[in-house]
């Protein structure tokens, strides 16, 4: 409440770290280095290292500057002084993650960069206890139970300290992580954003808002700072939120602005093409990622998702070896290997890596529907739904779960029940073709073939991936003696066909001529009946009747 | 939310890709709350001095109960409940606790380690299979169960439950101390008030599987028999949620959140509960030995059958059928007979406007008899006999038929159908017409014990069969005009019924009904007019069917004609003869209103041989009533006479006291028209008896408060004292006759041309 006041965008006090001002422009490449730079170094020291990790990596694609312009430490003041010794032992402590010894060093001291490390400490030991109880708690109702102790104290302290205006950028997004944890998500954002405001440069502030974030219309409210890394953040939650065509074109901008080298930003984009489905483009920029950096692990599991959807078994396999030498106790790693035992039909294996995804990190949401996918590949429904089930709960909007309960249940013959959660699938993914198909699919078992027309038409008109819409609506109807329209779906089908030019074979195309040739011979076109009449000999199924 | 789920992954019994709800193979374990209530037992089976009264002994035992099954409870509130039953024993556990919080960690082992020497002994204070030795061995089993770190943790918990219980009153000053600031204040006071509400509802900490069960069992059973007692929508979704939160494997949970979304006719919100009950069901089908394979497909079917049974209670009734569809072909596939049969009734609810219906039902019962299932089976009977009694079966059959079953239900103690069969057989008697049965049988289900209240508590079952027969007495009081009555009971019905519960649009329409019929006698149109709308709401024939009736008593004939025959033809369509009866007679009033009775008898005739045919004698006597008051004027009144004393026998047996009136004062008219032609003496006598009926009439009309037409009554009355010579008479009666013009303008139709 009280926060919602200080949104407006501040001026940064200059005389903290004149360097941190920015401006939204990608105009002076050399001056984002350097604040990169800079960033990194104060992100390491506070222990923020993924924050510190992705500055690092963006200013690495930067040319390098010369010694001239590199830009000497900040200055120490009075304050860093004399917490100095404190806080090299509380950093020392703090690295080898001895927490509750950090935070009992660092009590009492004054200095920003101390202040921060004492409170984050001792967030971390909060957490560290909680994920250690969880496992021994008292039964099994209590479960759900086991707080982060911590994090209450660390409210009322850090908003006094918010009141007061005494908090700097980090203050604000540590107090903005514990609001998040206490499910006080609107707090939660208005700190965020006013974290972004005083100090733009800091990744993980505009990354925790990205993840309280749910739809455009929140982010449309939103006041950011006029920052070049404002730019980063939108194109991050676009990918998020699914608005990928948005997504890529900012990220275009940002590597025609010369940031073309970017780990970062190059498997940003490549996630972008796996979500909307362009999986060679996606698949060579993931090639081209893999060459510029070998040994990176994170958004591998996107790209063996890639690899397995196009059944590139070796590849898998090299990818799969090739990581498990790296880390093999990473997440990524056995969602890889989990595809690649998937992708060999040896799915128990597959599950088995997909649990152990899980146990590495409770907070992995793909596995939990990959597992679903084994299950099913192994007939076992109900491990099936279960699975699913558990995705949903922890991620409501995952649209793959809902499709897959709709699978489970079409494999169990209850169509009905599919319509639920395909329609479910559908909201989250309006544009996707496969959930307007399976639903139309289901209509049809229903007998409902008006609902089931609309949406074939539909699911061609948001552009068919699998290309099956038309032809099933031309079977519907043919079906329902509607030949006028059977043979325009028909053209259209072949015309589609055609146009793109694939040269996969497609078993519907002979059906399609055949019901072309009669449809021309009915309204006496002799010409144009014999042309689809020749074109169907070319296929070996089509003599089954004339 | 996420951070709710996310110590769900942390499961070291996943075994199969299923998640074990119960980890550790226990329903129960301990809490500070719980030593608390060991404390209480280990203290009332102390012998010796200071032990307790066979009176109070008496007293805690029925208190144990709740405290076993119960939610926990804060320490304040045990000592209270302890302090009731017997004041010298909650101080003795309050000082035990005491002790043992403030002491160190072995008191509390040492408590735990003492225990079970209550089972030791040649002759043990606690028998090991009693509900209290269970308790104890249960307790005594989690605790030593508990690993190092957990038996701390249950002993700081203790700690903080006795301190929390010592510092109840001292809490307030302290709050004002820690909140300084303006936010500060804010979010304590939120949090405050979340913990107050919490414990008015009943349980503020996680439940055991045990306790949960018990609560969820309890508020299902509330809600089926009695909602105004179970929790509010709101905090007991709430309480679902947190019990959710606790453990999202709970699936019994959703169920109660699928039931409780029932309540507030939220479609979207029970659709995704009941599907994800039965999504977790399936897996508890699955793990569960005895039923393996078998039971997940059982619940595959059921699940199918409830969704159709959602569709159908929300109106969605194409939905409804394919869901059932879906059903059937499962059970059928896997040779589910009973759940066939299930579904067999349910194929009935849905098809009933179809003609045909019936065979589908008499089927069912057949095959619900064979199968063993006599709680489908009376339940197809019931139905079958409201279908029968739509399509004018004899009484008697019917009343047989409910007989019988009423043999099974009472064989079977299904106390619900028992009501439904009374509740019907109101319903059937009122639509015979015989009101006194109606009372009788109403009176009979309300003043009955039911056989569940008997354990449950005094107060009567909340079911709908009870709100039927509140609404029918409700109706028949203020068609006798006992007024005051029918509203009495229309309060009470909204006390049991509160206005947004399930089956108060029953008593929403009676209420409506009622006064618009007040308002149609009292001549307030534009009052009955603002009626219609509600009406129509709650049954849209109905509405359209007042709406005809006022149309026409404002004059508006030709709109009301309209209205009439396209009412007709719906009404023909769905079978629905009562209503068709109803119009056809408001069809030739309109017609004898408009001058032209001639054609208005052959609609007359039609309407009576329906409700002969169907065997509605209160409609009959009205079309009856009709057909005279055509006759006469007709100008035929002797015709017109012998009709009356036909139909005027069971109207002032069982009309509304509307009825009896106008039938009195139709037979004065009679009475005057076919003495013109006698002679003076014997008209004079004919004249006289017409007088009598005629004050007769208004007698009726004044408890319904029909001034317009005691009106007509006064002046009928002042002619024929006139014609009579009576002249003090007439003036007594010109005199009422004008005080009434005055209070009501007339509204030009002519005196005759009323029935």
């Amino acid at each position: 409440m009280a926060t919602n006041t200080s949104v407006v965008p501040v001026a940064v006090p200059a005389t903290v770290v004149p360097v941190l001002s920015t401006n939204g422009d990608f105009s002076d490449l050399r001056e984002i280095k350097k604040q990169l730079l800079l960033i990194a170094g104060l992100t390491r020291e506070r222990g923020l290292l993924h924050s510190s990790k992705w500055s690092a990596e963006l200013a690495f694609s930067l040319p390098a500057l010369p010694l001239a312009e590199l830009q000497p430490p900040p200055p120490i003041t009075e304050e860093d002084a004399q917490d100095m010794d404190a806080y090299t032992l509380a950093k020392a402590y703090f690295d080898v993650k001895e927490y509750d010894r950090a935070a009992h060093f660092l009590h009492g001291c004054k200095s920003k960069k101390a202040y921060f490390l004492y409170m984050y400490s001792r967030y971390l030991s909060g957490e560290k206890k909680k994920d250690d109880e969880t496992v021994d708690s008292l039964g099994p109702l209590e479960k759900g139970q086991v707080k982060n102790e911590a994090l209450r104290e660390l409210r009322v302290e850090l908003s006094k300290k918010h009141q007061a205006r005494e908090l700097d950028g980090f203050g604000l997004y540590l107090y903005g992580v514990v609001l998040r944890k206490l499910d006080l998500v609107k707090e939660a954002i208005d700190v965020f954003v006013e974290a972004t405001h005083v100090l733009p440069l800091h990744w993980g502030a505009w990354l925790e808002l990205c993840n309280l974030i749910t739809d455009k219309e929140m982010l449309k409210f939103l006041s950011l700072p006029d920052s070049w890394m404002k730019e980063f953040f939108l194109a991050h939650i676009y990918t998020e939120l699914q608005l990928i065509e948005e997504a890529l074109q900012k990220y275009q901008n940002l590597i025609d602005v010369g940031f073309s080298k970017s780990s970062y930003i190059v498997s940003q984009i490549a996630v972008a093409y796996h979500n909307i489905r362009d999986i060679d483009k996606a698949l060579s920029i993931f090639n081209e990622l893999r060459k510029q950096d070998p040994y990176r692990i994170e958004n591998m599991d996107t790209f063996s998702n890639l690899l397995y959807v196009r059944s590139m078994k070796s590849e898998l396999s090299y990818l799969a070896h090739n990581l498990c030498e790296i880390d093999k106790y990473r997440v990524e790693t056995c969602c890889v290997i989990g595809n690649y035992y998937s992708l060999r039909s040896q799915h128990e294996k597959a599950a088995l890596y997909f649990q152990r995804a899980l146990k590495l990190n409770p907070r992995y949401l793909g596995a939990w529907t990959l597992m679903g996918h084994e299950y099913m590949e192994m007939k076992n429904t109900s491990a099936a739904i279960q699975a699913y089930r558990h995705a949903i709960e922890v991620n409501k909007r995952d649209y793959r779960a809902w499709y897959g309960l709709g699978q489970t249940y079409e494999i169990l013959k209850m169509p009905f029940h599919c319509l639920y959660y395909y329609r479910r699938a559908h909201q989250l993914r309006p544009n996707d073709s496969r959930m307007l198909v399976a639903l139309g699919e289901c209509y049809e078992k229903l007998n409902q073939l008006v609902e089931a027309k609309k949406c074939y038409w539909r699911a061609y008109a948001v552009g068919d991936v699998e290309k099956m819409a038309l032809v099933k609506l031309a079977k519907l109807h043919e079906q329902l003696t509607e030949s006028e329209q059977a043979a325009q779906c028909y053209i259209k089908y072949i015309q589609d066909i055609y146009s793109c030019g694939e040269i996969v074979e497609h078993l519907e195309e002979s059906t399609a001529f055949r019901y072309l040739a009669q449809y021309y011979f009915k309204c006496k076109l002799w010409d144009e009946a014999s042309t689809c009449a020749q074109k169907c000999c070319a296929f070996n199924d089509s003599g089954k009747r004339t | 939310m996420a951070s709710v789920h996310e110590s769900l992954y942390f499961n070291p019994m996943m075994t199969n890709g299923v998640v074990h709800a119960n980890v550790f193979g226990i329903k129960d374990w301990v809490t500070p709350y719980k030593i608390a209530v060991l404390v209480l037992l280990n203290e009332m089976g102390r012998t010796g001095e200071g032990a307790v009264s066979l009176m109070e002994r008496r007293r805690l035992n029925q208190l144990l109960l709740p405290l076993l099954q119960g939610p926990d409870i804060t320490l304040s509130k045990l000592y209270k409940l302890i302090e009731e039953s017997c004041p010298q024993l909650a101080n003795s556990v309050q000082i035990r606790i005491k002790l043992m919080a403030e002491g160190e960690l072995k008191d509390m082992e040492q408590f735990f380690d003492d225990l079970s020497d209550s089972f030791s002994g040649t002759e043990p204070e606690v028998h090991k299979t009693s509900v209290v030795g269970l308790f104890l061995r249960h307790m005594i089993l989690a605790y030593s169960k508990l690993s190092f770190s957990q038996v701390f943790k249950l002993y700081t918990a203790l700690q903080q439950y006795f301190q929390n219980g010592e510092k109840k009153t001292v809490e307030d000053a302290d709050m004002e101390l820690t909140s300084g600031e303006e936010g500060e204040r804010k979010m304590e006071k939120e949090e405050l008030d979340v913990s107050v509400r919490e414990e008015e509802v009943s349980c503020s900490g996680p439940l055991s599987q045990k306790q949960a069960e018990y609560f969820l069992s309890q508020q299902a059973s509330l809600l089926k028999n009695d909602e105004t007692k179970a929790l509010t929508p709101a905090s007991l979704q709430k309480e679902l949620n947190n019990l959710l939160k606790f453990n999202p494997d709970f699936a019994e949970a959703h169920y109660l959140s699928y039931l409780n979304n029932l309540r507030v006719q939220d479609v979207f919100s029970s659709t995704h509960s009941l599907l994800h009950y039965f999504d977790r069901l399936i897996l508890t089908g699955a793990e569960s030995k005895s039923n393996g394979e078998e039971g997940y497909g059982r619940s595959l079917r059921y699940a199918a059958l409830n969704l159709a049974a959602l569709h159908c209670r929300f109106g969605h009734y194409q939905q409804a059928e394919l869901a059932l569809q879906e059903a059937i072909r499962i059970a059928q596939e896997s040779n589910d007979h009973v759940c066939l049969q299930h579904c067999l009734s349910w194929l009935y609810v849905l098809g009933q406007k179809r003609s045909d219906s019936y065979v589908l039902l008499e089927h069912s019962v057949k095959k619900a008899v064979h199968f063993g299932l006599p709680y489908l089976a009376s339940l197809g009977i019931q139905s079958l006999v409201q279908q029968r009694a739509f399509a004018g079966k004899t009484a008697n059959k019917l009343m047989d038929a409910l007989k019988d079953s009423d043999l099974l239900h009472w064989k079977h103690s299904l106390s619900e159908l028992i009501d439904i069969s009374i509740a019907q057989k109101t319903a059937i008697w009122r639509l015979y017409g015989r009101s006194t049965m109606a009372l009788q049988q109403a009176q009979m289900l309300l003043s009955m014990n039911s056989l569940e209240s008997v354990s449950v508590g005094v107060q009567q079952n909340n079911t709908e069969s009870f709100a039927v027969a509140l609404c029918h007495l409700a109706e028949l009081h203020a068609e006798q005009g006992c007024f005051a009555a029918a509203s009495e009971v229309l309060k009470h019905l909204k006390e049991r019924f509160p206005p947004n519960s399930q089956h108060a649009q029953l008593w929403m329409l009676c209420d409506q009904k009622i006064q618009f019929d007040r308002a149609m006698n009292d001549g307030k149109y534009h009052l009955a007019d603002s009626l219609v709308t509600g009406i129509t709401a709650l049954n849209s024939i109905e509405g359209v069917y007042r709406k005809a009736v006022v149309l026409q008593a404002q004059n508006q004939m030709s709109e009301a004609h309209r209205l009439l025959q396209k009412l007709l033809l719906h009404c023909q369509k769905l079978k629905n003869t009562e209503m068709v009866i109803s119009v056809l007679l408001s069809v030739a009033e309109l017609y004898w209103r408009s001058s032209s009775p001639t054609i208005a008898l052959p609609v007359l005739l039609q309407a009576l041989a329906l409700s002969k045919e169907y065997r509605l004698q209160y409609l009959a006597s009205e079309t009856v009533l009709n057909l005279a008051f055509a006759q006469l004027i007709l100008g035929i009144p002797e015709q017109a006479l012998s009709l009356l004393h036909m139909a005027i026998e069971p109207i002032l047996a069982d009309g509304a006291i509307l009825d009896k009136g106008r039938a009195m004062f139709l037979v004065a008219k009679c009475q005057v028209a076919s003495a013109a032609s006698y002679d003076p003496l014997k008209k004079a006598e004919a004249l006289e008896a017409a007088i009598e009926n005629l004050n007769e009439a208004k007698n009726y009309f004044a408890k319904v408060d029909c001034k317009e037409r005691i009106r007509d009554v006064v002046y009928f009355q002042a002619r024929l004292y006139h014609t009579l010579g009576k002249t003090q008479e007439r003036n007594r009666c010109a005199m009422l006759f004008r005080q009434l013009q005055q209070e009501l303008p007339s509204h030009g139709v002519p005196l005759i041309n009323h029935l």
